[in-house]
């Protein structure tokens, strides 16, 4: 019979390491950010709580996006450019350098955001509903459609200035 | 009354059946309210293919135990972690609704952002369907030679679409950015776990190429009509997908074939836009082609506006099929020996349900999903 916790990890950890892949676009960090916000989770909320499933939500995307943060302003202060370790170039080394760079570009827009409006777009766009992610950015459900076509027009802006035609 | 707001024009997009009914018939009769939709919709459109990222199917058991290895290492108390740290400086329930500058640069991105996609000029959209009809078709309709003609040179920007199975909903979810969606109640026959398959957005073009029909159809030895100046040279881009597809009853052995009792299917309305050619210029053109059954080409030029209408393939004798109303909306009943399914399109979403099962209860099944 699991425990509270194991039942609530076994359910809730799918959408937890969607929301931290969905962000980092690398595997192996977005399941280091999913275990990490268990184990906070762990230490602090109670399993039964009932925005405990907010609580992860939440906690997944504002870890993640602070992750690539922070890789914004370590790439700031160094120069070097290596390919994503998570998409090693073996079969299309072309391709992948190219799709891995793309992929990068975007998060480093997704990083100059501000915070709510990248977790908002994060939250929809890892398959949470409108409710789910009104939860989880304390919001109400009949604002999350206008805030998600603000957020992804500023997402595109901070995309077009990085990488202007 | 008032025009749909942008907000609810972009739930639309991402929650089709969450419109209330209210809305439902301002939005079904106003064609500014749809025009705002489409710029709405090519931009979710953008952004998901912005911020897509490959296949990936968590691992929950093997990381739970990760996790109960790290919970009781962490037991023994460790210096906090900068993550840590911002985590309780930032706990969700205590972090501010919104702030005035987000607010500001929000509504003046609103203010000053122009469509992210779209149709560029130049170009206009030759089919998108509302509607569904049934098309009779028999088993060697198209078995003659028609098919395998080289019209052009067809690319996929950049890639062709991609199958992945799942078992898990999130992930189905995730990856088609379809909701998944659960009737009310299962009829009895149908349980078991759920299988997800997702079909990844495309967008691929066709460049019709005169010189490359004749050249084929000579290498077949077939007769075509000449493809008119006007269709020669001019590019179809057509954008299909994604599709979300839930499965019970298949069985977990891959050795058994089994048919599924209950299958729900979405998938966004495809498109095609044109540079060229009109939508009756090319069905007038590609039905008169050799391997186009007369029958079927006189059933095609039947429908009433086939820029708007998507044909059903219905096998002739073996099923037959009614008009029904489906929260709202005009679909297709096909009812058949072994089972029944339904077919219709809302909020530019074409929804199936069909299975081994009796035409009420796929209609019970289509009018609860949730």
């Amino acid at each position: 019979m699991p425990d509270p916790f194991e039942r609530l990890f076994l359910e809730e950890y799918p959408k937890v390491v969607a929301i931290a892949y969905r962000v980092l676009a690398d595997r192996s960090a977005a399941e280091d950010v999913a275990q990490d916000v268990f184990i906070q989770f762990h230490r602090r909320v109670s399993p039964g709580d009932e925005r405990a499933a907010g609580w992860l939500h939440a906690a997944a995307v504002h870890s993640a996006l602070n992750v690539i943060r922070g890789e914004r302003r370590r790439a700031q202060r160094e120069t070097a450019h290596a390919v994503d370790p998570a998409q090693p170039p073996v079969a299309s080394p072309e391709r992948l350098v190219v799709e891995a760079e793309s992929r990068r570009e975007v998060r480093r827009a997704l990083s100059r955001l501000p915070q709510r409006t990248a977790a908002l777009l994060m939250l929809r766009y890892s398959g949470l509903s409108y409710a789910e992610v009104a939860t989880a950015l304390g919001m109400k459900v009949g604002n999350v459609g206008t805030l998600l076509r603000r957020a992804e027009e500023a997402l595109r802006k901070e995309v077009n200035r990085a990488t202007p035609e | 009354m008032r025009h749909l707001n942008d907000g609810t024009l972009r739930r639309i997009y991402d929650e089709p059946l969450a419109l209330t009914a209210l809305d439902q018939a301002h939005f079904d009769s106003c064609t500014e309210c749809k025009a705002r939709f489409e710029s709405i919709a090519n931009a979710a459109r953008a952004t998901a293919t912005l911020l897509s990222v490959p296949g990936f199917t968590p691992e929950p058991a093997a990381a739970l135990r990760s996790v109960r290895i790290r919970i009781r290492a962490d037991e023994a108390g460790r210096p906090r972690r900068w993550y840590e740290r911002w985590l309780d400086r930032s706990s969700p329930r205590f972090r501010p609704i919104a702030t005035p500058a987000i607010a500001v640069l929000l509504a003046a991105a609103l203010l000053t952002g122009v469509t992210a996609t779209g149709v560029a000029q130049g170009w206009f959209r030759v089919y998108a369907p509302t509607t569904v009809a049934p098309v009779q078709v028999g088993p060697s309709d198209f078995a003659a030679t028609g098919a395998l003609l080289d019209y052009g040179e067809v690319k996929w920007l950049p890639d062709a679409p991609t199958l992945h199975q799942l078992t898990d909903a999130t992930a189905a979810a995730a990856q088609s950015g379809l909701p998944v969606l659960m009737p009310a109640s299962l009829p009895q026959g149908v349980s078991g776990p759920v299988s997800f398959g997702t079909i990844s957005h495309a967008t691929g073009s066709l460049t019709f190429d005169a010189e490359r029909l004749r050249a084929s159809a000579a290498t077949k030895g077939v007769h075509v009509n000449a493809m008119p100046a006007k269709i020669n040279g001019s590019k179809l881009i057509v954008n299909a997908g994604p599709a979300l597809l839930e499965a019970w009853g298949l069985s977990a052995s891959a050795s058994q074939v089994q048919m599924p009792t209950l299958v729900i299917a979405q998938t966004r309305v495809p498109t095609v836009d044109s540079t060229g050619a009109t939508a009756t210029e090319l069905e007038d053109y590609l039905l008169s082609q050799p391997g186009v059954p007369p029958d079927i080409a006189a059933q095609i030029k039947a429908i009433k506006d086939p820029s708007t209408t998507l044909p059903i393939p219905i096998p002739r004798g073996l099923a037959t099929t009614e008009p029904v109303q489906i929260n709202g909306v005009q679909g297709l009943l096909i009812k058949a020996v072994l089972g029944a399914g339904v077919v219709w399109q809302k909020n530019g979403v074409i929804y199936a349900v069909g299975g081994q099962l009796t035409p009420d209860q796929v209609l019970a099944i289509a009018t609860s999903l949730h």
